[in-house]
């Protein structure tokens, strides 16, 4: 590939992501997260005739709960429970955000 | 290429234990954390962390930065001699948090080719699909409106004839369609680490980011503007010109608007399916009352209009 072509790349639109494509984008073994999906840690994911399908927010769940996971030694729950976390300040954060408030 | 002082990332003395280089570790993963840190360099500093870590947490890799390393000093330009690591079994396993690719030159030079190998026990017929990498694209909230393209320079290790790794750096051009919005992600495939064994490689996923903008807040599609009026404006209602990232909009101000009060215009955000909206938060300006004919209007209006702003709205004076 010569350094001028230009790629076009395609938008991964949210409910239309794989198991595989979560695990992949976050360096983890597809086992991990379906482990992780059967301990309740993603309660946003759908299964759609037997095929999970999840939305792009599932890649920084996922990254963080691994990263609380292998830096902390944390489990899996705990983990879960800090992205829940993590979550509920994004969402305070982005109201900030749009009061102008930040 | 410098050397780097594993031992002195993590505060911890040579002699340290995988305890507490494990607790040193941990402390400063805290300190450092994205989520949390106010850390200008927060970023750079977590990545220098996870580094040492990788390398002083595995008593293999341990062992063998510990017989290189033997009189360098931190900074002091560095080249490991031929062979240097042999001698020294690695297995594949071991920490490496995300990935090593975000890994200096120094780590590269020395231990890149355990991540360039596949593993040993796995057997000659081993396929396995390429590592996704990541990168942000920092984008002007104009490109959502338009598509632009963007240079993105990535560092990736590369592996020679003498099985040695260096990172080199490799400059790709991306086109990114109109209607991003941040937060999304853009995959492209087949840029990421390459596959062992024949296999696929992995893909590359751009996190999309706007750059802060001088008049608008925005929240995925939406966009927010503090619309500023004069008090006649809000009180009687006005036509007032907004400049938009792509073009101008006249919005209708109806009669009585006050501030704090929002005014949505459907689908004149980012572009989509569905558009964002455009939201007005009006925010009512006074002139000032300066000039001697300001100071007379404003007292015309405090003789005749019998206006008590706390009776109008009790809910809001406690005093």
């Amino acid at each position: 590939m010569d350094e001028t072509d230009i790629l076009i790349g395609s938008v991964m639109e949210d409910a239309w992501l794989t198991l595989e494509q979560i695990a992949a984008a976050c360096t983890a073994d597809p086992e991990w997260l379906a482990q992780r999906l059967d301990e309740g840690c993603f309660p946003n994911a759908e299964s759609v005739a037997g095929v999970w399908r999840f939305s792009t927010g599932a890649i920084l769940r996922a990254r963080r709960m691994r990263q609380f996971e292998r830096d902390f030694d944390a489990a899996p729950e705990l983990a879960a429970l800090i992205a829940d976390l993590l979550e509920e300040s994004d969402a305070l954060r982005a109201r900030l955000h749009r009061a102008g408030l930040d | 290429m410098e050397f780097k002082d594993y031992y002195k990332t993590l505060g911890v003395t040579r002699e340290a234990t995988a305890d507490e280089i494990k607790k040193a570790f941990r402390r400063l993963a805290r300190k450092y954390h994205p989520d949390i840190s106010k850390e200008p360099d927060a970023e750079a500093r977590m990545k220098e962390v996870n580094e040492a870590y990788t390398v002083l947490f595995d008593a293999e890799k341990r062992a063998a930065y510990d017989q290189l390393g033997r009189g360098h000093r931190p900074g002091q330009d560095f080249r490991p001699p031929p062979d240097w690591d042999s001698g020294f079994e690695y297995s594949t396993h071991g920490y490496s948090p995300g990935g090593t690719a975000d890994f200096s030159d120094f780590f590269a030079e020395l231990f890149g080719r355990m991540g360039a190998q596949p593993p040993h026990d796995r057997g000659a017929g081993f396929r396995a699909r390429g590592e996704d990498h990541r990168a942000k694209v920092l984008l002007d909230l104009e490109d959502a409106f338009t598509g632009a393209t963007r240079q993105i320079s990535l560092r990736v290790p590369r592996q020679d004839s003498q099985g040695h790794v260096h990172i080199e750096t490799r400059t790709l051009n991306v086109k990114i369609p109109r209607g991003v919005h941040a937060g999304q992600i853009i995959r492209l495939a087949g840029q990421g680490a390459p596959g062992h064994g024949n296999a696929a490689a992995g893909d590359l996923l751009l996190d999309v980011h706007f750059k802060p903008h001088p008049r608008f807040r925005v929240d995925g599609r939406d966009l927010h503007f503090t619309l500023r009026v004069a008090p006649w404006e809000a009180a009687l209602g006005a036509v007032i010109a907004v400049d938009l990232p792509q073009g101008k909009l006249k919005v209708r101000i109806p009669e009585g608007a006050q501030s704090g009060r929002q005014l949505r215009v459907r689908g004149r955000g980012i572009p989509g399916e569905p558009p964002g909206d455009l939201l007005l938060d009006i925010l009512v300006v006074l002139p000032s009352a300066e000039s001697p004919h300001a100071r007379v209007l404003y007292e015309t209006m405090a003789r005749e209009l019998a206006f008590d702003p706390r009776r109008e709205a009790p809910e809001n004076n406690h005093g």
